[in-house]
């Protein structure tokens, strides 16, 4: 087992160096630069800039010069926030957009599965279309429609809510569930579809026929082995859902980090690029580790490491 | 069996914690946060919408509205602009000028105080100007400061500090020296890079101006609370100088990047004031709600010279006399722009008291009768038979594309030539159009101090924001004419000059002049926008 942890660990620091290295290099070469404004500054004014950032040297000493900092967790500064550092602006955002994630998944999850369940469970029944008509409708209608519509209804028409801004939990009630809707959906049709399948198998009959209560045999044998796919997509979900989300936080104003990924690269604030690229790439990597380390538990015949296995 | 259990809890967790969360959310009542004033009647709160986090409260980094706005209330230069958009007395009482008219000695108020009970001093000032053109500061501002004697030269790293013309004849008394009398002088160091700054805070902490527990503000308010990215907070500075006249308590700003849900929060008395969201323009246009100020700056297309077919002169005036400005502004931008037939915007008054752009006049107006015989000129003159494909490109945005298929369709309609439309990312655009790579393209410009030599000096050769590769030695000689003349009559005659010089050459395109769209509650009064300038809240006020 602690071989499999060093060699996962390895093969996660190799993925992420992949990573900064690609991104660092193509980063360079979109063409534009951070002080490529409307208004011009003197070019002693851009030199000077330059040498500041180190974008004068040759770009395999700013990649060596990078490295070196990085691993020292020392993203540098921003070019366009010069007072701030990129630590400084994940280190701010990133909780807040961790907070508007977790409740988000966990409303997610628990309402995706318990639809997915009971669709199944009433097969071709009026539930299912119920709640399979609320997925479709949740995936099919993108976040950023779902928030105007829900900030319309129920914060301009029905003042219940604020606008927006993010400063007491009933401001974070739409955000929540502008953003749950998705992947509520997403999760409510996987949980369906795979306890379908379950429900069919073999040992379900065997359960039942051993008169075990409907509410054991769905929970203890069916959902268990249903949740499979469904721990696949959360992981890289997760990921995307924790670390932010440009619309959403931009439409009701939330200091997350969603904004971060965009506007950096209009800017061509090279160190935020690379700072929310590393940090996403290291969370989207933690989360397919745990999704694998989550197999393991729930289906113990997926072994974890296949020499061990024998 | 254990695991099974395991995940039943841990599903059974989730439900409990989702219902903790809901009945947390259900319990709390909401922070007063959002509604405007009502907790405290006395109390007079000003919610504002600054978009995005400033991008310093550096006086000579931030230079752009979303760091100046907030940056022009909290500090004060040694003159500040009134409600007629003119230069006052400010952090100075008054000040004497030389015959020359190149020498200023300005006498600060001995009530000048910063917000820590420091004296503002005349040293802070020579700190902050020197700083601003500072090499190393790296500020996108220091050329405000070239008029100075000594400045430029630093600026650009072949002079030093010390030859820099700005001293302090004694703690109260700051004297500068300009290379030129520069009639506008008085109105550029109303700009927040002339703040001052204040020294012995600076060298303690460098940053401070980085946190709101170490700002230091010499302006009508003080930095109370800044939330990076959330909001900021100022509150009445009771060491201003001016402090009796001003009415406000404290003014909210927070950070909404979408418009449309600044104007939501605008309908539900969250913020005070809001801009215009593109979709219901028309709408509020039509009800009447929409305010509407001048801004110094134009919307306009350059041609590049030193490409075909715009090398000729007639092909350019052609082009140029095509486009039908006022169509544009009532059919395609519809937010009440004044269509421009000149350069130079509205709102500049030469000595005999005449506005600028109509004592001018329309030096370049649509006349499609004449596009069509210039055209035909020009490409007898070229030799050309077919005019040689145009590509007219502009930087990604809805309303940059919106122009450009009007253009399009103008140039199709009235010259019967078929433009090709490209777009490109607003970054690559500009290093692109620097380097002269475009045939037509879009372009905008923006007053940094209010007088017309700001617009005229663009076109300069060589200048950095010329862009189109057209020189003209009169044009440039009336300019540098125009900078050194003291006479003021004389001085606006030289720039009317040549700005019939620029549209007969017709590098560019006008299109339109800028303005400033905005709504605002009825409570609210007495904010200033100024054509050239930020945001004024020192006269504000709120029922």
């Amino acid at each position: 087992m602690n071989t499999y942890f060093i060699k996962r660990f390895v093969a996660m620091i190799i993925t992420l160096w992949l990573i900064v290295t690609g991104t660092f290099f193509l980063m360079h070469w979109v063409p534009g630069s951070p002080f490529n404004e409307e208004r011009t500054t003197n070019a002693a004014i851009q030199k000077n800039l330059e040498s500041y950032y180190q974008l004068d040297k040759p770009l395999l000493v700013q990649y060596g010069n990078y490295l070196k900092a990085l691993v020292q967790f020392d993203l540098g500064p921003s070019i366009k926030k010069s007072s701030q550092t990129v630590n400084d602006m994940l280190g701010r955002g990133f909780p807040v957009s961790f907070e508007l994630g977790l409740y988000t998944l966990l409303l997610a999850i628990v309402s995706g599965i318990t639809l997915g369940v009971f669709a199944a469970l009433r097969h071709n029944g009026l539930i299912d279309y119920l709640a399979m008509s609320i997925a479709v409708l949740g995936i099919s209608v993108p976040n950023f429609v779902m928030a105007t519509l829900l900030i319309q209804q129920l914060a301009v028409n029905i003042p219940i809510f604020p606008v927006a801004t993010w400063s007491s939990p009933m401001h974070m009630v739409l955000p929540i569930l502008a953003l749950a809707t998705g992947p509520m959906a997403i999760i409510a049709r996987l949980t369906r579809t795979s306890m379908l399948e379950v429900l069919t198998q073999d040992y379900i009959r065997t359960a039942k026929a051993k008169g075990l209560s409907p509410v054991k045999i769905v929970f203890k044998h069916a959902l268990r082995n249903a949740l499979l796919p469904v721990v696949t997509v959360l992981g890289s979900l997760a990921a995307s859902i924790l670390t932010g989300t440009f619309v959403i936080e931009k439409i009701f104003a939330i200091p997350g980090m969603g904004k971060y990924f965009v506007d950096s690269i209009n800017n061509r604030d090279y160190p935020v690029i690379m700072g929310t690229t590393v940090f996403y790439s290291a969370i989207l990597i933690l989360m397919l580790f745990l999704v694998d380390l989550a197999y393991g538990i729930l289906d113990p015949r997926i072994k974890l490491h296949k020499k061990e296995a024998k | 069996m254990k695991k099974i259990t395991a995940i039943l809890a841990a599903v059974m967790m989730l439900f409990a914690l989702a219902a903790c969360t809901a009945t947390k959310e259900a319990g709390k009542e909401p922070k007063d946060e959002g509604k405007g004033g009502e907790k405290e009647k006395v109390e007079k709160v000003l919610y504002l919408n600054n978009g995005q986090e400033p991008t310093s409260f550096d006086p000579p980094i931030g230079f752009d509205a979303v760091s100046w706005n907030s940056l022009n209330n909290l500090m004060e230069g040694l003159t500040r602009l009134d409600e007629s958009h003119q230069p006052k007395a400010a952090t100075a009482k008054n000040w004497d000028v030389s015959d020359d008219g190149k020498v200023y000695t300005f006498h600060i108020r001995d009530d000048a105080k910063w917000s820590n009970g420091d004296d503002v001093t005349a040293d802070d000032f020579v700190f902050a100007w020197k700083r601003l053109l500072d090499p190393n500061t790296g500020s996108p501002a220091a050329f405000l400061g070239y008029f100075i004697e000594g400045a430029e030269a630093y600026n650009n790293n072949e002079g030093s500090a010390d030859d820099v013309k700005v001293k302090a004849v004694d703690k109260k008394t700051f004297e500068v020296t300009l290379i030129s009398p520069q009639a506008y002088f008085l109105s550029v160091i109303s700009n927040p890079c002339f703040f001052p700054i204040n020294e012995k805070v600076a060298k303690e902490n460098p940053q401070w101006f980085a946190e709101a527990s170490s700002f230091v503000a010499n302006g009508p308010f003080k930095l109370a609370e800044w939330n990076h990215d959330s909001d900021f907070t100022m509150v009445k500075n009771d060491k201003y100088w001016d402090a009796k006249n001003v009415k406000l308590d404290k003014v909210h700003w927070a950070m909404v990047s979408d418009t449309n849900t600044e104007y939501q929060m605008f309908t539900t008395g969250e913020l005070d004031t809001s801009d215009v969201p593109g979709e219901l323009a028309d709408k509020l246009f039509k009800e009447g709600n929409v305010k509407v100020e001048d801004q110094a700056g134009q919307y306009f297309y350059r041609f590049n010279v030193t490409m075909k077919p715009f090398q000729n002169e007639n092909i350019r005036k052609a082009f140029a006399l095509a486009v039908d400005q006022k169509q544009m502004v009532e059919l395609v931008t519809k937010n009440q722009e004044k269509p421009a037939y000149g350069f130079v915007s509205y709102g500049f008054k030469d000595p005999a008291g005449n506005d600028f752009r109509k004592q001018n006049g329309d030096l370049i107006k649509t006349d499609v009768a004449k596009a069509k015989e210039l055209l035909k000129k020009g490409m007898e003159e070229e030799g050309y038979a077919t005019l040689p494909e145009v590509t007219l490109t502009y930087s990604t945005l809805d309303t940059h594309k919106k122009i450009a298929e009007a253009l399009q369709q103008m140039f199709k309609e009235n010259l019967g030539v078929d433009v090709k439309l490209a777009n490109m990312e607003s970054s690559v655009f500009a290093a692109d159009q620097k380097a002269l790579k475009f045939q037509l393209s879009r372009s905008s410009f923006l007053a940094d101090y209010a007088d017309p030599i700001n617009f005229l000096e663009n076109f300069i050769t060589g200048s950095p924001m010329n862009r189109t590769g057209w020189s003209n030695a009169e044009f440039d000689q009336l300019i540098k004419d125009a900078k050194l003349e003291k006479d003021e009559k004389k001085r606006y005659e030289m720039m009317y000059k040549a700005e019939k010089i620029l549209l007969d050459a017709a590098p560019i395109i006008p299109i339109h002049f800028y303005n400033q769209t905005y709504l605002q509650s009825k409570e609210v009064t007495g904010i200033v926008r100024h054509p050239v300038g930020y945001l004024e809240l020192k006269w504000a006020d709120k029922k």
